[in-house]
């Protein structure tokens, strides 16, 4: 470990010492003027935005030479970590929060379904990503239930040229292949992008050493995906435009060579904005989302569904641009929710949501921003209501230093799934639901400052969250007169804090040199439940430092060939959890896993060939780490990983 | 929406001349089948069972204790074994104690019983062939007589009985003679969890010791609704 960080400190110092120093505009070396969306849901740019937002860019995308979202959010943000749950579930803890706590967004939209509390991430692939905006403390004002912790909105990429045609294709070890092409036109009125892409990689097996501490992996499961998803937009007048989406997702799992799982996503928008007046801003949405489960029994030749999650959700938003440049917003969604679970109660239930929300984004003048929002929340399921408030303050004491400051209240209903769920789980406890549970409810106060000079943008930032009656199960239990059966309750757990902090630092030199380096501190403190007992925490809890590093080198040589080689990095301090003995005699009490510390560092470099071809080389764990113990929060790899990849334009061929 | 794309698995088993079907998930059962009264039940159209339930005894026999002293043999009773499910596999395991209990009851009459995937026979002794349809086999079970057959063995590692504690790895095995080439047709593996299943659909040939051979065969261990270890069985007795 020490010899990996000190080859890190190296490399930085190496480049630090070859890059002269040049003068690049600020605002575009560091995406300052890019518009976001996420922390307002009004258009601001990216250094005026009220809201403390990390912006990963289609640049960062392909130097982080990431082809899905766990690879990227991994390697581009410390304090974020993707670990198994029960049965090799991707799990992502984005500083103390995780599952239905994080609200993954595509293009605005919520996503249906969940396992094991989580969306499913490989629906979330980077080809055809513009952009991804993290906006990290509680956004429940804006976004409702689940957003609790952040918001990850995943942005896709626009049509603006005629024509474009691209075509990619990727091969790594167990067999690894990924395919995508993206086909778009552009017209007067009308748009259209479509794209389509497939991956597929082999089961294969990883070793252990002997006694391990708790459970381990021996097998990592492959998968195959198939993704397909057109946006079409029809502009009629310079101030409307209509938006329609329609997608489908498939993935299969073999875990069971005569019952594959298979997982479906069908999804479906339209959405209209109407630019009123050059201050008044109406958008009116309709969006479908339906995630379905099932397992295909090769032998019968049946394709039984087992979980179905289908989303409905009509939205309307208002802005108003005031002259002095404050912004009022005044928003509304209606959902319906229906989940069919087979391991549910009454096999399917449903519920409404409906809310409305007020923001007003309060330009005082030059120097002082203030955004203060509220949103009323209603469950139809609980007959709950929920008033949710946040503000924020932006103070801007010269034009290349933000001081921000915020606090907001997040919530999280509980989940159909959580109020009635039956399950057996593998005959060892029945996990069941709570239909009195109540709302998860937190405090997150942040505070953060950023300050950019010439070549160089630095971010410091702190968060505090409280959260009260944190929902997931609580300590096994057998009922009265029952010594048999356990059982696993959703309930509702006693208090629970994170707080912590995040640094970052970019730069960008002349000769094309450029690097990043962030750390984080999450301080996550184990919840108890309502009496104060150590309970069977489901999830490893997030690491208390983390670090990623990124240096890269970029120049064109000639008119037809221009390299890119970026180093990328992240280290993870070790991690203990505290677990019980005995899960089926709790009184034995609870000892300590200790999970060791490692580093990833990844190499790549694309050559481009031409406007049209780029071809990319990467290896992939460049020191070969091994775990000595593959658990559930260790990194999916048996070693060094060499990657080939080759995308052409072939629009850009000519 | 979209519910033309699955399947409803039907309610009702579809069963084909020399067929049986045996819903054998129970962990705690054997089930027993005569293959006469399975012929006589098909000449005759009925629908009575072709099989008999039986527990298995997991109840400490009176006046003995229990407890991790010895991995006595050949002795009926619960073995609890620790298997590294998470790491090794199943070919990795220690013995944890043993609980004497009754022997497994019987009924009168039976050639095989069925057990998850394990099987045994009554006396008997099994051949795997390489069939892989009973339509292709041989007229007689002569051309067989020539072959190995193996016989039952003491067995106290496959026949998993008290899964109490199997997130840990501690599983209580009944130990009991089973046939280690019939229970070859269903091979359950650990890790991965789940557990991997692998239908093996060789036809296996069965001598009794009357001197009389069936041929049978695992066709599925699904059931329509894909519980595991519901046995679809192709048989033909006598052979």
């Amino acid at each position: 470990m020490k010899h990996s960080l000190l080859f890190l400190i190296a490399i930085c110092c190496a480049v630090v010492s070859a890059a002269q120093p040049s003068a690049p505009s600020p605002d575009s070396t560091f995406h300052l003027k890019d518009v976001v969306v996420t922390g307002t849901r009004t258009p601001k740019l990216l250094k005026d935005a009220p809201i403390q937002t990390r912006l990963i860019t289609m640049k960062d995308i392909e130097k982080a030479d990431a082809t899905n979202v766990e690879d990227l959010l991994q390697q581009e943000m410390p304090g974020v970590e993707f670990s198994f749950a029960m049965n090799q579930k991707k799990h992502m803890n984005l500083c103390g929060f995780g599952g239905q706590g994080i609200l993954f967004l595509m293009d605005g939209e919520r996503l249906a379904g969940e396992t094991m509390d989580d969306v499913d991430f490989t629906r979330l692939n980077m080809a055809n990503v513009e952009r991804i905006e993290i906006v990290k403390g509680a956004a429940s004002a804006l976004y409702g239930s689940n957003a609790g912790g952040g918001v990850i909105n995943i942005i896709t990429k626009e049509q603006t040229a005629p024509w474009t045609l691209n075509l990619n294709g990727r091969l790594a070890r167990h067999n690894e292949r990924r395919f995508g092409a993206s086909y778009g036109v552009k017209g007067k009125w009308l748009q259209n992008r479509l794209d389509i892409h497939h991956s597929s990689t082999d089961n294969f097996n990883v070793s252990n050493a002997a006694e391990p501490a708790t459970q381990v992996i021996s097998t990592i499961f492959g998968d195959c995906t198939w993704n397909v998803k057109d946006r079409l937009t029809y502009s009629p007048t310079d101030n409307l435009r209509f938006i329609a989406r329609a997608g489908y997702f498939y993935r299969q799992i073999t875990r069971t060579a005569d019952t594959p799982e298979r997982y479906r996503d069908f999804s479906a928008g339209l959405r209209g904005l109407w630019d009123i007046s050059k201050r008044d801003q109406l958008e009116l949405s309709y969006s479908f989302d339906q995630y379905d489960k099932s397992d295909y029994h090769k032998i019968s030749r049946l394709d039984v569904r087992d979980y179905s999650n289908v989303q409905n959700i009509v939205r309307g938003i208002y802005n108003h641009h005031f002259r002095s440049g404050s912004i009022l917003t005044l928003g509304t969604d209606f959902m319906h929710d229906y989940l069919m679970n087979k391991n549910l109660g009454k096999t399917a239930e449903s519920q409404d949501v409906l809310d409305a929300f007020v923001q007003h984004d309060w330009l005082i003048d030059k120097h002082w921003e203030m955004v203060g929002a509220a949103r009323y929340d209603y469950f139809s399921d609980s007959k709950d209501a929920h008033f949710t408030p946040k503000l924020s303050v932006r103070y801007q004491p010269t034009n290349n230093l933000n001081l921000r400051l915020g606090y907001g209240m997040g919530f999280r209903s509980p989940a159909l799934k959580e109020k009635y769920y039956n399950f057996d789980m593998e005959g060892i406890w029945i996990i069941k639901g709570n239909p009195d549970l109540k709302a998860e409810l937190s405090h997150n106060l942040h505070a953060s400052a950023d300050y950019t000079k010439g070549n160089y943008n630095f971010t410091v930032a702190a968060y505090y969250n409280h959260v009260n009656n944190k929902l997931a199960t609580g300590i096994p239990h057998y009922l009265p007169g029952d010594d048999k059966q356990l059982y696993l309750d959703y309930v509702n757990l006693s208090d629970y804090t994170v707080w912590g902090g995040e640094a970052t630092a970019l730069a960008r030199w002349a000769g094309g040199f450029s690097a990043r380096i962030s750390y984080a501190f999450t301080n996550e403190q184990l919840p108890k439940d309502g009496n104060g007992r150590t309970i069977n925490n489901q999830y490893i809890p997030a690491r208390k430092h983390s670090l990623t590093a990124r240096i890269d080198w970029e120049k064109q040589f000639t008119k037809h060939y221009g390299l890119l080689i970026t180093l990328n990095g992240r280290f993870l301090s070790k991690v203990r959890n505290v677990e019980f003995i005995d899960y089926y005699d709790i009184s034995k009490g609870t000892n300590t896993v200790h999970y060791p510390a490692y580093t990833l560092w990844k190499l790549s470099t694309i050559h481009r060939l031409g406007k049209a071809v780029k071809v990319t080389a990467a290896l992939d764990n460049l020191l070969n780490y091994k775990p000595k113990y593959h658990y559930f929060n260790s990194p999916l790899t048996d070693g060094i990983n060499l990657m080939v990849g080759l995308s052409v334009d072939i629009d850009k061929s000519k | 929406m979209f519910d033309e794309l699955y399947d409803t698995p039907t309610e009702s088993i579809d069963i084909r001349d020399g067929q049986l079907y045996v819903d054998a998930s129970s962990w705690l059962d054997w089930y027993y089948i005569d293959f006469n009264t399975a012929n006589r039940n098909a000449a005759e159209g009925g629908t009575s069972s072709a099989f008999v339930k039986q527990a298995i005894p997991t109840e400490m026999l009176d006046g003995q204790g229990s407890g991790p002293a010895m991995e006595t043999p050949e002795e009926t009773g619960i073995y609890t074994y620790w298997y590294d499910v998470f790491g090794a596999g199943l070919s990795h395991h220690e013995f944890r104690s043993f609980t004497p209990t009754a022997e497994q009851p019987e009924p009168s009459s039976w050639h095989i019983a069925v057990h998850r995937n394990n099987v045994r026979t009554n006396n008997g002794a099994a051949h795997e062939t390489t069939y892989t349809s009973m339509s292709d086999l041989p007229e007689s079970s002569k051309a067989f007589q020539d072959k190995t057959f193996t016989p039952d063995a003491w067995n106290q590692l496959d026949v998993w009985t008290i899964q109490a504690q199997m997130l840990q790895g501690l599983i209580g095995n009944q130990g009991i003679k089973v046939n280690p080439v019939l229970s070859s047709w269903l091979k359950v593996d650990l890790p991965p969890v789940p557990p991997l299943f692998t239908l093996n659909n060789h036809v296996f040939i069965v001598r009794f010791p009357d001197d009389t051979y069936a041929a049978i065969q695992l066709e599925n261990y699904q059931s329509p609704a894909g519980t595991k270890c519901c046995l679809t069985i192709n048989y033909k007795y006598p052979y």
